[in-house]
């Protein structure tokens, strides 16, 4: 067995666009060579090991995959696999509608390099894998982007690969399936395949991953532990968001208070939080319900945002913090205008002055389209006879003996 | 990791089959007479080939109807064929992307998904020959080599065409246009005979010409086809097909990136 079974050497990549003018659209000869899309990309990856590629959209994550894969060269350097390849580059892009899935599924593993009779013979694993046993003779086109995935994703894990590419894949399906994807990617690991996986999500860099690169206009802004690498990149994304936040009017926010892009409003606006209503009121009963309504809008289509409520004590205390993503619930995609409501059943909080943040947040968390931050300022009353953070229903009982006592 | 090259052969022989039934189905799965429409063209064509000209510009070619019927069916396998090649590697972008994939299996998938069509009207066309009172004879035993040398033409010019796609889009329009062109100056409905001697050699640079003459050699004079033509025919084929795919591997590279 190699050492290594992905040896990357200063790759570089740069697509030729060459002048493309049509007779009806002639095209402006662009002077100058076209920008690296990849620029002196070094690393290697053994046996067993995974590592994590990320970076922002256009950084040459996916150019990276691309050439991993044997799918174009590099402009210079050098790329060296051993062993065989299979890969999970766009979403169910071979599957063909009108055939059912059993026909995809064999479709995708005779074209991943296995033969017919070994994918008939693995066909009920893979089948079992994907949760698909009452669907499987259904036309594709009846699937949902979810069973899509875990068919596509099904048939790459069955078909023996020594290295494995992986584009944006895990972050779709639920937790269960997430699970057992995991639980098939250790044992592939074990089994020794190299695994090479793009994504948005640091935590499932942190959890997945053993090393990140992460990819920066093309180059390799850090290569290392995979829980440092996505660190550095999340305190980038940050101040990312800081340096997109557009210059805009101020405007008074429903509670009260101006917002002030840049100051305490974040984002790129593209949603746009126009209306945030408490519910009953700006002071709420310690123990009472709490609601909280956010009317938003977007120019164009964006695609299942998350939305973040959270709540934060005058002294920057974080009492709650919650989003669409952590309570599971799907944000479809939208256009125009909406509105969401939060609800909290009993607000036990002792009495004081809270700031509540909202937010609205690209679906894979990689920048905030508006997020407004200590601008919605509101009062909890009551509870006097507590002091501190909390304030739950509570009472005290006299025990027996000292109830005797205060007889005699 | 080498593989063996059974395996190797084994596998393209499984991309061919899996992908060839994938293209039929993807046609015909959500029509009523599925595959069965594949008669309809060359029926149509036949029908009104040979009622025009038959009988109403009065050919004097005997067994008219099957005469047509060859000429259709040959020109429909190889029209069919060039045609769809040219987009075959735009047309198949996710398979293009696939690691390891042998691309240049494409052109044999799509000569043989046309091959099929043409010989599911084979036996119609059978039917009609005995209708018309001609029985088999033993230069039918040519008809296989025909039909390869057919195959390795039509694979051996579909390698550049669809090269050339990639990188000239333009290149689907014309090849459109030329095979309208070839279509009549290739005899389908008209007999070589009518051509004047000194046009008459030009007339063969098209393969189709000598192609369509071997199978009415064959099927309507019961004769065995020249050898020495058939001798061309095949090297210009076996000799397209390896250039062709050398070409075509190593350009293939540049493929993903022009889409």
């Amino acid at each position: 067995m190699n050492e290594f079974r992905i040896i990357a050497e200063s790759v570089s990549k740069r697509y030729l666009h060459r002048p493309k003018g049509t007779l009806s659209n002639p095209g402006k000869r662009v002077r100058g060579e076209p920008p690296l899309a990849l620029r002196d990309v070094s690393f290697s990856v053994g046996p067993g090991d995974m590592l994590g590629v990320v970076g922002a959209n256009g950084a040459g994550k996916s150019t990276l995959l691309r050439l991993l894969g044997g799918i174009g060269r590099p402009t210079a350097g050098s790329i060296r696999t051993h062993g065989r390849i299979g890969a999970l580059l766009d979403l169910g892009g071979g599957f063909l509608g009108d055939l059912t899935g059993r026909e995809n599924a064999m479709l995708a593993g005779v074209v991943a390099g296995l033969l017919r009779r070994e994918m008939k013979a693995r066909m009920d694993e893979i089948v079992a894998f994907a949760e698909l046993e009452d669907f499987i003779d259904e036309p594709v086109r009846t699937y949902s982007t979810g069973m899509m995935m875990r068919l596509a994703f099904s048939v790459a894990v069955h078909t023996d690969p020594e290295i494995l590419l992986v584009d944006e894949y895990l972050s779709v399906g639920d937790l269960a399936f997430q699970a057992k994807c995991g639980a098939r990617i250790s044992a592939l690991r074990a089994a020794g395949c190299a695994i090479v996986m793009v994504s948005h999500g640091m935590d499932q860099v942190r959890k997945l991953c053993d090393r990140a690169l992460w990819l920066k206009h093309g180059e390799v802004a850090a290569f290392g532990a995979a829980d440092v690498v996505a660190g550095l990149f999340e305190t980038e994304m940050k101040e990312e968001t800081l340096r997109r936040t557009p210059d805009g009017p101020r405007r008074k926010s429903g509670g009260g208070l101006e917002l002030v892009p840049r100051e305490n409003r974040f984002g790129t606006f593209e949603v746009e939080i126009d209306t945030v209503s408490l519910h009953p009121g700006p002071v709420i009963r310690s123990g009472g319900p709490m609601g909280v309504t956010l009317g938003f809008h977007s120019r164009a289509r964006v695609a299942a945002p998350v939305f973040v409520v959270s709540i934060t004590r005058e002294d920057g205390t974080l009492c709650l913090d919650t989003s669409t993503h952590l309570a599971r619930v799907d944000v479809p995609d939208f256009v125009g205008e909406g509105s969401i409501r939060f609800t909290l059943d009993r607000l036990d909080l002792g009495a004081g002055s809270y700031f509540l943040d909202v937010g609205v947040f690209e679906s894979s968390w990689t920048h905030a389209y508006d997020y407004h931050w200590h601008a919605h300022p509101f009062t909890v009353d009551g509870a006097t006879e507590h002091k501190g953070l909390l304030a739950p229903p509570c009472r005290w009982e006299i025990g027996p003996a000292l109830q005797r006592g205060s007889e005699s | 990791m080498a593989t063996a090259p059974g395996r190797r052969w084994r596998h393209g022989l499984d991309v061919l089959a899996v992908l060839t039934s994938r293209d039929l189905k993807a046609q015909y799965k959500r029509s009523f007479f599925g595959f069965g429409w594949a008669l309809g063209g060359p029926l149509l064509q036949l029908i009104v080939f040979s009622t025009i000209f038959q009988n109403v510009l009065g050919s004097r070619i005997e067994n008219y109807a099957s005469f047509v019927f060859i000429g259709v069916l040959v020109w429909g396998w190889f029209q069919g064929s060039l045609g769809q090649s040219v987009g075959l590697i735009t047309g198949n972008a996710a398979l293009a992307r696939q690691p390891g994939f042998p691309l240049s299996l494409l052109p044999h998938v799509t000569v043989s998904v046309r091959f099929l069509h043409f010989a599911i009207v084979m036996p119609l066309l059978v039917g009609l020959l005995w209708w018309q009172g001609i029985r088999p004879t033993s230069a039918w035993c040519a008809l296989p080599l025909l039909i390869l040398i057919q195959y390795l033409l039509t694979v051996g010019l579909a390698y550049p065409l669809a090269s050339l796609n990639v990188l000239h889009r333009d290149t689907q329009h014309i090849v459109g246009v030329l095979l309208q062109l070839m279509m009549f100056v290739t005899p389908i409905f008209y007999s070589i005979e009518v051509i004047p001697d000194e046009l008459r050699r030009w007339y063969y640079i098209n393969p189709v010409v000598s192609l369509v003459q071997s199978w009415r050699t064959v099927l309507l004079d019961g004769q065995w086809p020249d050898p020495g033509v058939l001798g061309i025919l095949f090297s210009a084929g076996l000799a397209l097909i390896v250039i062709g795919r050398k070409i075509f591997i190593a350009q293939s590279h540049r493929f993903v990136e022009e889409m």
